[in-house]
C-alpha cells in the first residue's frame, strides 16, 4: 500500500496558487472568443458557408483534429489506469488523477467538437436508440458516450471529495473496479475502431496508410499519444501551477512512451513490408510519411529509449513528449485527410472559421483543465 | 425479386433526357449551367443532381474518335457500403432493389459519403438543416409499379428496368449476339459485390479511365462494407477478453497487496 506521503511526493509544493492573468491565459481567452464567434457563425450560416468542406471532402479539420486527434491524445486516462491497476505499477499513481481529468476534458471537447461538425447535431443521441450493429461508427459513438460518462463519474468523485461529501464518495468508490475495467474495455474498443472506420475506403487512400492493420495501429499510437500528453501536462502544468514535477517518475513513464512508440514503429514497418508498399519516393505523401514515421515515432523512441540523459532532463522529456504527441496528430491527419489527395478533382484546405473553432477548442481545453486542476484534489490518494 | 437497371451505353445518344426526368420527378431545383470541356453537364453530381451523363472521348480504330455516354447515378449495391457505414441505419437496401435514405434518422455525420466506393451520397451543404441526397432508384415510383423516371423517358432504349437476373441474362445475350460493339464485361455484375446498375460499354471501363469519376475498376468482387462487418464481429470478443483480463489482474493485484500487508503485520 502506498501511503499518503508517497502519493503526494510527485509534487513537493502542496496547495494551489492563484490563477492570475499570465500571458498564455490572455492568448487562450482571445482564441476562445474568436472560436465562439466562428462557432456561432457555423450555426447561423450553415456548414457550407463557413467551412471548406465539400462533396469530395466531407470530413475535414474538425474530424481530423477535434475528434480523431482529440480522442487519441486523451488516451492517457485509460492507459494510466491500466498501468496502475492491471500492470500493478503503483508508483505511477500520482499521475492517475491528472490523467483522468485531462481525458475527461478531452472527451468533452470531442463531443462538443462533434456538435459543430454534425449536420444535424441535435440528433447526437440517435445512435442510442437507432441501432446499426454492422457499423463501426455506431460502436464508436456508443463507446465514446459511455466512456465520457465513466470519466465524468471519476471527476465527480474528485469533486465530491473536495466538498467532503463522504457518503457519496463511498458510494462511488464501491463501483470503482467497474469504472476502471469499463474504462479500459471501452477505450480499447473505440480507440482501435476509430482506425477501423477507415477500412472501408482503402481504394481512396494512399497505400502508405491504407492498411488492414489500421485498428491495432490506432490503438498503439493512441497509447503513445496519451502517455505523451500525461508527461507534457505534468511538466507544463507544474510550471503554470508553480509546482515541482517529479521528473524521475515522469522519466520512467518516458520509458513506457518509448516502448509504445517502438511497438508502433515495429507494427508500421512490418505492415508496410508485408503489403510490399513502395516506401522510397519523394512525392508529397512520402515526405509526410517520412516525417511521421521517422521524425515523430522513431526519433522520440530512440531519444527516450537509448539516451538516459535526454529522458531524465526536463527539457529533453518535454521535447520528446511534444514530438510524439505531434506525431500522433500528424498520423491522424494523414489517415483521414492527406491520404486522399488526388483521388478525385476536389480540393480541401480548412477555412478561417474551421481553424478558429479548432483553436477555440484547444484554448477551452487548456483553460478548463487548469480551472479544474486548481480546485480538485488531483494529488490525493486514489484507492 | 430484386430489381435492376441495364444501362447499355452503346445505345445512349447523350440526350440527357434522363437528367431532366430525374430533376422533375424529384423536384430538384434547376440551376444555371456553363459549358464544360467535355460536354458533360452539370459538372458534378451533387445534392440537386442525382444523375449525370459523362461524355467521354476515346480513340477508335483507324484514328477516329469514339464517343461514349456513360450515365452515372447511385449504383444500388447489393451490399451497400453506405448502409454498413451509417451509425443509425439511415441507409438501407430494400429487398426490392433500391438503396433508400431516411431523412428522419440521419445525424449528418457524412461517413456514408466517405465510405461509398462510387462517390454517390452528396450533402446539402448550403442548407441550415442539411440532409444527404442521392438517387433512390425511384423507390416511390417502384412502389406504384412504375419504372424509374429516367428509364421511362429514355428515347434510345439505353436504359432497361427489370429483374436483376433477367437483365443480366439479357446483357450476356447482347454481348454474345454481337460481340463487335461490346467490351466483354458487365460492370456491376460482380463489381464490389454486385450492384443493381448493370453497364454494357463499347470500351472496357478500365480503358475509359473513370477511376476518379466514380467508376473504379479496382474494387474487386467483395462488398466494401464487409470490412466493417468483419471488424464488428471481432469487437465483442476483444471486449470480453480485455474485460476479463483486466478484472482478473485487478483482483489478483489487490489480493497480493492484502497478503503482503498481512505478512508485514504478522512479522
Ligand atoms: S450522414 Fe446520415 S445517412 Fe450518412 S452515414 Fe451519417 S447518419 Fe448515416
Amino acid at each position: 500500500m502506498a501511503t499518503v506521503e508517497q502519493v503526494g511526493s510527485a509534487f513537493t509544493e502542496p496547495g494551489s496558487s492563484p490563477a492570475g492573468t499570465s500571458p498564455w491565459r490572455l492568448v487562450a481567452y482571445y482564441f476562445l472568443a474568436t472560436g465562439a464567434i466562428a462557432g456561432a457563425a457555423r450555426f447561423v450560416f450553415g456548414l457550407g458557408a463557413t467551412t471548406n468542406l465539400n462533396d469530395g471532402y466531407p470530413w475535414g479539420l474538425w474530424i481530423s483534429f477535434d475528434v480523431l486527434t482529440g480522442v487519441a491524445l486523451a488516451a492517457g486516462g485509460f492507459t494510466l489506469s491500466a498501468i496502475v491497476y492491471v500492470f500493478d505499477l503503483k508508483e505511477f499513481r500520482p499521475l492517475l488523477r491528472p490523467a483522468k481529468l485531462s481525458a475527461f476534458v478531452g472527451y468533452v471537447m470531442v463531443v462538443l467538437g462533434l456538435f459543430f461538425d454534425l449536420g444535424l447535431p441535435w440528433r447526437l443521441w440517435h445512435p442510442l436508440v437507432m441501432w446499426n450493429p454492422r457499423s463501426v461508427l455506431f460502436e464508436v459513438s456508443w463507446c465514446v458516450m459511455l466512456y465520457t460518462t465513466v470519466l465524468a463519474l471519476d471527476v465527480l468523485t474528485m469533486i465530491l471529495e473536495a466538498r467532503e461529501e463522504e457518503r457519496w464518495v463511498r458510494i462511488l468508490r464501491s463501483i470503482y473496479v467497474a469504472l476502471v475495467v469499463a474504462g479500459i474495455v471501452l477505450s480499447t474498443m473505440h480507440q482501435s475502431s476509430l482506425g477501423a472506420m477507415y477500412l472501408l475506403m482503402p481504394e481512396k487512400m494512399s497505400t502508405l496508410w491504407a492498411t488492414p492493420a489500421l485498428g491495432p495501429l490506432f490503438y498503439s499510437s493512441a497509447i503513445a499519444g496519451g502517455l505523451a500528453v500525461v508527461i507534457l501536462e505534468a511538466l507544463l502544468g507544474a510550471r503554470a501551477r508553480r509546482r515541482t514535477p517529479d521528473v524521475e517518475l515522469l522519466s520512467s513513464l518516458g520509458k513506457g512512451l518509448a516502448a509504445a512508440l517502438l511497438v508502433t514503429f515495429a507494427m508500421r514497418v512490418t505492415d508496410l513490408y508485408a503489403r510490399r508498399v513502395p516506401v522510397w519516393s519523394f512525392d508529397g505523401p512520402h515526405l509526410l510519411f517520412y516525417l511521421e514515421l521517422f521524425g515523430t515515432v522513431a526519433l522520440p523512441a530512440a531519444l527516450l529509449g537509448f539516451f538516459p540523459a535526454v529522458r531524465q532532463g526536463r527539457i529533453g522529456l518535454t521535447w520528446c513528449a511534444g514530438l510524439s504527441a505531434f506525431g500522433v496528430a500528424l498520423n491522424r491527419f494523414n489517415v483521414s485527410l492527406t491520404s486522399y489527395a488526388g483521388y478525385r478533382d476536389f480540393r480541401y484546405f480548412p477555412s478561417v472559421a474551421e481553424f478558429a473553432v479548432t483553436l477555440g477548442f484547444i484554448s477551452l481545453a487548456i483553460l478548463a483543465f487548469d480551472f479544474a486542476a486548481r480546485r480538485l484534489p488531483l494529488h490525493a490518494p486514489t484507492p | 425479386m430484386t430489381k435492376a437497371m441495364l444501362i447499355d451505353t452503346t445505345r445512349c445518344i447523350g440526350c440527357r433526357s434522363c437528367q431532366v426526368a430525374c430533376k422533375s420527378w424529384n423536384e430538384l431545383p434547376a440551376e444555371k449551367t456553363a459549358f464544360s470541356e467535355t460536354g458533360s453537364n452539370p459538372r458534378h453530381l451533387d445534392a440537386s443532381n442525382f444523375t449525370r451523363v459523362l461524355f467521354l472521348e476515346s480513340p477508335a480504330p483507324g484514328g477516329a474518335v469514339r464517343w461514349s455516354f456513360v450515365k452515372r447515378q447511385c449504383m444500388h449495391c447489393l451490399e451497400p457500403a453506405c448502409a454498413s457505414a451509417c451509425p443509425v441505419g439511415a441507409l438501407e437496401k430494400l429487398a426490392t432493389g433500391p438503396v433508400v435514405y431516411r431523412d428522419d434518422r440521419c445525424i449528418g455525420c457524412r461517413y456514408c459519403m466517405l465510405a461509398c466506393p462510387f462517390q454517390i451520397p452528396k450533402y446539402q451543404w448550403s442548407a441550415r438543416v442539411p440532409y444527404v441526397r442521392k438517387c433512390d432508384f425511384c423507390a416511390d415510383r417502384q412502389a406504384l409499379a412504375k419504372k424509374p423516371a429516367c428509364v421511362e423517358t429514355c428515347p434510345g432504349e439505353a436504359l432497361r428496368f427489370g429483374e436483376r437476373d433477367q437483365l443480366l441474362a439479357e446483357a450476356h445475350r447482347r454481348m454474345k449476339a454481337s460481340p463487335g460493339p461490346y467490351a466483354p464485361e458487365v460492370y456491376g455484375e460482380r463489381t464490389a459485390g454486385g450492384t443493381s446498375m448493370l453497364y454494357l460499354t463499347a470500351v472496357p471501363f478500365q480503358a475509359l479511365g473513370l477511376h476518379h469519376r466514380g467508376f473504379r475498376t479496382d474494387l474487386g468482387e467483395t462488398a466494401v462494407g464487409q470490412a466493417s462487418q468483419a471488424w464488428m464481429s471481432g469487437v465483442p470478443w476483444v471486449a470480453l477478453a480485455v474485460g476479463a483480463l483486466s478484472t482478473g489482474l485487478y483482483h489478483l493485484n489487490q489480493r497480493r497487496h492484502r497478503v503482503k500487508e498481512q505478512e508485514e503485520k504478522g512479522d
